[in-house]
């Protein structure tokens, strides 16, 4: 490791220019894939010999510009206003300040090109802006890891100087938490049935649809339209179906297993100070950071099959500076497949202690009616409509309906019999779901505001809702005893307007 | 240092729907009313030129004049309901809004939770001497209180008063944590 000192002006590493370059080509690309397009469609009546020379031409360019901005892109720190300074640029030239203890996170990560030229980025993270204002593309990993403990330990010693001491040993520690090879594979077939359901659908809707415009255009394809309609009238249409299913099963399964790795392979938590840094990715590596006194919301997410394998998903919400919605969906941060043992000890490091439910609150029986109509009294009262008046072959196919009945009321009962709210004195925890069962867990201090809210032909019946909004997102609970829901609401605002703990 | 842990009794508790709300200005159901009248106006003279230049649908027009007048009526009704429906409170601790006709909506922010207050006067509420108050929290816009209809003076009277209660809050805090 090199001992060296950030005071004076240096470079990114030498081979960091293949990551400018390969940057460079990707914004042109980026800029001009409609054109690129259209020439691989037209390769053949284009003249070769301008097309190598074209695209040499535009390589070296990129390459020269890339060497350019190596040159130019300089990093120091400034003791003496204590500032972090990079002077960037080849035409327009600039220089960014950041004031160290502006400074929030320090993140280094790896992408693939990085990761196959054995280099590192380092964002930086500033507070008071949404974007990640500063990025230096290309250091060692030593150098990364030596320039953020220095500027991590420098922003901490001019905010808080009583911590300095201990900022200075923000060496990288040994992980405490690993995730296991086996516990990836066992969430990548255990989770996200629905969303990967959802994809394929998508998927083969554009494909059945292209196909069929192929079809309109030509005739040939008549036939074989002609064939398939034949094909599942002989009453093959039971067990087509049948394979179908089984193959989009498949499909999904190997689709989320291989998500799953390639996302969170090598799955590491490690210690730091008072906060927790994540480290996963097969093809880039990502780094992020928890703070417990930032975190809003934890989320437990786990179905049957999870619960027998013993691997659980952890997702927890982070207040983010930004006010849009959008930025608070995306700084939610999910560790996969953690055991019993793992969960214990996170929420330990979340919480200082693991949450226990308190008393319980049941939604009304009322919360059923309105899923029950839209997902059965309605679907079911459409497809005999149209069986009566416009099209009888739909009782053809009349034997899928229990399966669907089945399988939707399944749901929808398993849905209502897990939505609970769980309430005691230092957590507000909400349970539901039909096959993932999730369970949020919120301090009351975290609270920002509360929305009571009640249909006026909900008020004879004394049934209500509640949404507590914190700043890593909502919870609500929905068609609870009124007067209960009330009595919580005051005992929480008490809660709130009494502590003496910060929500972050 | 003495700590105690005394059980909070939650039947004691200052219950929040129990607090008699202020009702808006009543110059603001003239403000309701104008703008809804504006938006009516608005899709009336656009009826008007759709029935001038269309052959066909002019011989409805008793229709749609009915159509019309049904939907001014609703306006109105569901204007002062709407109207009489709002209500707030400032107490020691947080404020309260409450709205709606088919939902009952009662929001309820904490003074400590505020990040920064606004204050908004439109132009026809400019005519009437009243303006709106939109409270801020850090859990973004679902959360987020517009008072409207208060007269301008105590608009703000009570955006004074908020902004003390949060520096005087941010004050304390910084107290807590050296």
């Amino acid at each position: 490791m090199s001992k060296s000192d950030f005071n004076q002006p240096q470079r990114q590493s030498l081979i960091g220019v293949l990551v400018m370059f390969t940057d460079t080509l990707q914004k042109i690309g980026r800029a001009l894939w409609p054109i690129l397009v259209i020439w691989i469609f037209k390769f053949n009546e284009m003249n070769k010999l301008y097309l190598a020379l074209g695209f040499v031409g535009v390589v070296s360019v990129v390459g020269i510009v890339a060497y350019l901005q190596y040159l130019n892109f300089t990093f120091y720190i400034d003791d003496q206003n204590d500032e972090f300074i990079i002077h960037k640029g080849v035409l327009n030239k600039s220089k960014i300040a950041i004031q160290l203890h502006k400074i929030q996170q320090v993140n280094i990560n790896q992408s693939l090109v990085q990761k196959i030229i054995g280099v590192h980025a380092l964002d930086i993270d500033t507070a008071g802006s949404t974007k990640k204002e500063v990025s230096i593309r290309a250091i060692s990993h030593d150098l990364a890891v030596a320039l953020k403990t220095k500027l991590l330990s420098e922003a901490k010693a001019v905010s808080v100087t009583g911590e300095s001491s201990e900022a200075i040993h923000t060496n990288t520690e040994k992980p405490f938490i690993a995730i296991s090879f086996l516990s990836l594979i066992k969430i990548g077939i255990t989770s996200n049935y629905v969303r990967s359901f959802g994809l394929l659908l998508a998927f083969f809707f554009t494909v059945f649809e292209n196909i069929q415009n192929l079809a309109r255009n030509s005739e040939a394809m008549d036939k074989v339209d002609a064939e398939i309609e034949t094909y599942i009238n002989q009453n093959m249409a039971m067990y087509s179906m049948m394979i179908l299913i089984i193959a989009v099963f498949f499909l999904i399964l190997v689709i989320n297993l291989f998500r799953t790795i390639i996302k969170y392979f090598d799955f590491r938590i490690t210690k730091q100070n008072h906060s927790l840094l994540l480290s996963f990715g097969l093809l880039s590596t990502k780094n992020t950071i928890i703070k417990p006194e930032k975190v809003q919301i934890v989320a437990l997410s786990q179905n049957w099959l999870q619960k027998k394998m013993n691997v659980l998903n952890f997702k927890i919400k982070q207040a983010s500076g930004s006010e849009t919605e959008k930025e608070n969906k995306k700084s939610a941060i999910e560790i996969p497949g953690c055991d019993e043992l793992e969960k214990d000890t996170i929420l330990k490091l979340l919480f200082g202690q693991i949450p226990q439910k308190g008393v319980m609150l049941k939604p009304n029986f009322r919360k059923l009616l309105f899923p029950t109509l839209f997902f059965i009294i309605i679907p079911v009262l459409a497809i005999i409509g149209y069986g009566f008046t416009a099209n009888d072959k739909v009782f053809d196919y009349i034997f899928f309906l229990p399966v669907y009945l089945i399988f939707v009321g399944l749901l929808l009962y398993f849905g209502f019999r897990n939505y609970r709210l769980f309430v005691n004195e230092q957590y507000i925890i909400r349970q539901s779901g039909a096959w993932d069962i999730d369970n949020e867990i919120i301090e009351p201090h975290k609270i920002q505001a509360i929305k009571v809210s009640q249909f006026f032909w909900h008020k004879r019946a004394n049934i209500g809702s509640v949404t507590i909004t914190t700043a890593g997102g909502d919870l609500s609970f929905h068609l609870g005893n009124f007067t209960k829901v009330k009595e919580l609401v005051n005992l929480w605002l008490y809660q709130v307007e009494t502590t003496k703990e910060n929500w972050m | 240092m003495s700590f105690t842990n005394d059980t909070i009794n939650i039947e004691e508790l200052p219950k929040f729907e129990e607090v008699s709300l202020l009702p808006l200005h009543k110059d603001y159901w003239k403000i309701i009313l104008i703008t809804n009248f504006v938006f009516l106006l608005v899709m009336g003279i656009g009826l008007g030129f759709f029935l001038f230049f269309s052959e066909e649908a002019s011989g409805y027009w008793h229709f749609l004049l009915l159509g019309i007048v049904a939907l001014i009526l609703l306006s109105v009704g569901f204007g002062k309901l709407s109207f009489k429906k709002r209500g707030y409170a400032f107490r020691q601790h947080d404020v309260l809004y409450k709205s709606g006709i088919i939902s009952e909506n009662t929001t309820i922010i904490p003074y400590s939770r505020i990040q920064h207050v606004a204050l908004h006067e439109g132009f026809i509420a400019r005519q009437f001497g009243l303006a709106s108050i939109q409270i801020f929290t850090a859990g973004g816009g679902n959360s987020d209180i517009e008072i409207p209809g208060i007269e301008k003076d105590k608009a703000q009277d009570i955006k004074q008063l908020l902004m003390s209660k949060l520096t005087t809050d941010v004050a304390n805090t910084a107290v807590e944590n050296e």
